[in-house]
């Protein structure tokens, strides 16, 4: 499912990050609650998620902020040198693999362009009631997005550099959860200060993982009775591409979410980072563990 | 006989990739890239990926990919023995073409390569051109081919598939060669 905008403004927000707001071209775009991110498609076929940093409240817009990669595979880049205000740019419906818990109180830890999704979950908790506070660190104070807004808010600490993770844990009320979203190097300190079970962390790229090579197995499409066989070097993305039975797709890296399917009999062996739930798959970068795998397809 | 390019034209060839070159080459999923060998004989053959598959380092330089079934050894033989190339790239629905000659030179600098990952795979090499020359040609030889005409596709049809041509020149079965083929075109990374 897809729908289609129209690229009303494009400001730059930090040192080589720009903000693009989105209209619904016909009438008003599908809701989100914080946390949530979209696809983006570029009309260089490339297609990247970025996660939604406006206001929910409104109805008719999408905000997304994108950083310039200096080793750009041609998705930040594209979108710095040729995207321009007023073109039709199709994006996925919202999805949220990072949604807000309810809790009395939250610890928000973002690092550089890992604000994108902390900033509205920050407004919502506060409107919420809740007690929050935000720690927000970056390379350098003009690469990071928003800092000036929130510079004016009591609970937020912004600083170049490193937080110190650990010295947050041990403050740490066992009634707040942790959110944090930044480099891989930071989402890796808050998973070895914070305990597992306060934690969301929201990736966006893939860790790199050492997997245990790649076994063929048997793969059974419950509806429509289809049985494919899996060879060790193809993605069951591909297989189920190949049967007729694709599932839409987006990052094709384990990241988004978008190609989920539900597993009714075997052993998934669960390689992304979405972190859904133990019946969910995602063949993009999944496989299974069992010789035979039952999807709800 | 052949006449001199109009002055317009001339003043459009530029020794950099300006902005509007970069836009070209960055919705760019095709092009020819002609070598030569040490002996002075021509080769060229076809490079194609999504569109901005070759990445603009910088106004003066190029990176191509070189992925799989590129007959990588031909091209790299030439610009080891002779560095000229010379680059036609195509933008489907586009009648110009953007034309760059220049030297090229192979590359394995792991940042060139991270940035032509495609489906978490690198490519193993890439061939650099530090570009001379870059101008746009004019779109006549598009226009009278109507390469971009959806009824020009029917062409295809009345040639024979690979399959055929080699089983041909080999004494082969065609419909087994087809299928080896169709087999290989499914791994494309
Ligand atoms: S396509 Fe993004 S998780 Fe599979």
């Amino acid at each position: 499912m897809s729908q289609t905008t129209l690229l009303e403004r494009v400001e730059p927000v930090a040192r080589d990050v720009l903000a693009l707001t989105l209209r619904g071209r016909h009438g008003p775009l599908a809701p989100w609650q914080p946390g949530a991110h979209i696809d983006l498609s570029l009309p260089n076929w490339l297609q990247r998620q970025y996660s939604l940093c406006g206001d929910p409240a409104d109805p008719d817009r999408y905000r997304i902020a994108v950083r310039r990669e200096p080793l750009s595979r041609g998705g930040s880049e594209y979108v710095h040198l040729f995207l321009r205000e007023g073109r039709e740019l199709t994006v996925s419906l919202p999805r949220n693999n990072f949604p807000l818990v309810p809790a009395p109180s939250y610890l928000f830890v973002a690092g550089g362009i890992g604000i994108t999704p902390i900033l509205p979950m920050l407004r919502a908790a506060t409107a919420l009631g809740a007690a929050t506070s935000l720690v927000y660190t970056g390379r350098a104070a003009d690469t990071m997005p928003f800092a000036q807004e929130l510079a004016s808010r009591h609970d937020t600490r912004i600083g170049v550099g490193r937080a110190d993770l650990t010295a947050l844990a041990a403050d740490l009320d066992p009634s707040t959860l942790v959110y944090c979203c930044g480099p891989e190097a930071m989402l890796a300190a808050a998973e070895d200060a914070f305990p597992a079970g306060q934690l969301h962390v929201e990736r966006f790229r893939p860790r790199t993982w050492q997997f245990p090579a790649n076994r063929p197995f048997e793969l059974v499409l419950a509806r429509s009775g289809l049985t494919l066989p899996v060879s060790q070097d193809e993605p069951v993305l591909d297989v189920l591409d190949r049967a007729g039975a694709g599932v839409p797709a987006g990052c094709r890296e384990g990241v988004c979410g978008t190609c989920e399917v539900t597993v009714l009999e075997g052993t998934p062996e669960h390689r992304d980072e979405v972190g859904g739930a133990a019946d969910r798959l995602y063949p993009c970068v999944s496989r299974a563990l069992s010789d035979r795998l039952v999807l709800d397809l | 006989m052949l006449g001199e390019p109009g002055e317009v034209i001339k003043a459009k060839v530029r020794t950099r990739i300006d902005s509007h070159f970069h836009r070209f080459i960055a919705h760019s999923p095709f092009l020819c890239l002609a070598t030569t060998d040490a002996a002075g004989y021509a080769d060229c053959s076809p490079r194609g990926d999504y569109p901005g598959f070759v990445k603009v380092l910088d106004e003066h330089t190029l990176a191509i990919p070189d992925r799989l079934g590129n007959k990588l050894a031909d091209s790299f033989t030439n610009i080891a023995d002779n560095p000229g190339v010379g680059l036609i790239f195509l933008v489907p629905g586009h009648r110009e073409t953007l034309r760059v000659n220049g030297t090229a030179y192979a590359t394995d600098e792991p940042d060139v390569l991270a940035r032509m990952q495609v489906e978490g795979k690198r490519p193993v090499l890439a061939t650099i051109v530090e570009v001379r020359e870059a101008f746009m040609h004019c779109g006549r030889a598009v226009v009278r081919s109507r390469l971009w005409h959806a009824e020009s596709q029917a062409l295809a049809e009345e040639v024979p598939s690979l399959g055929q041509i080699v089983a041909d020149q080999l004494a082969l079965d065609a419909a087994a060669v087809d299928a080896d083929l169709e087999a290989a075109y499914k791994v494309l990374y």
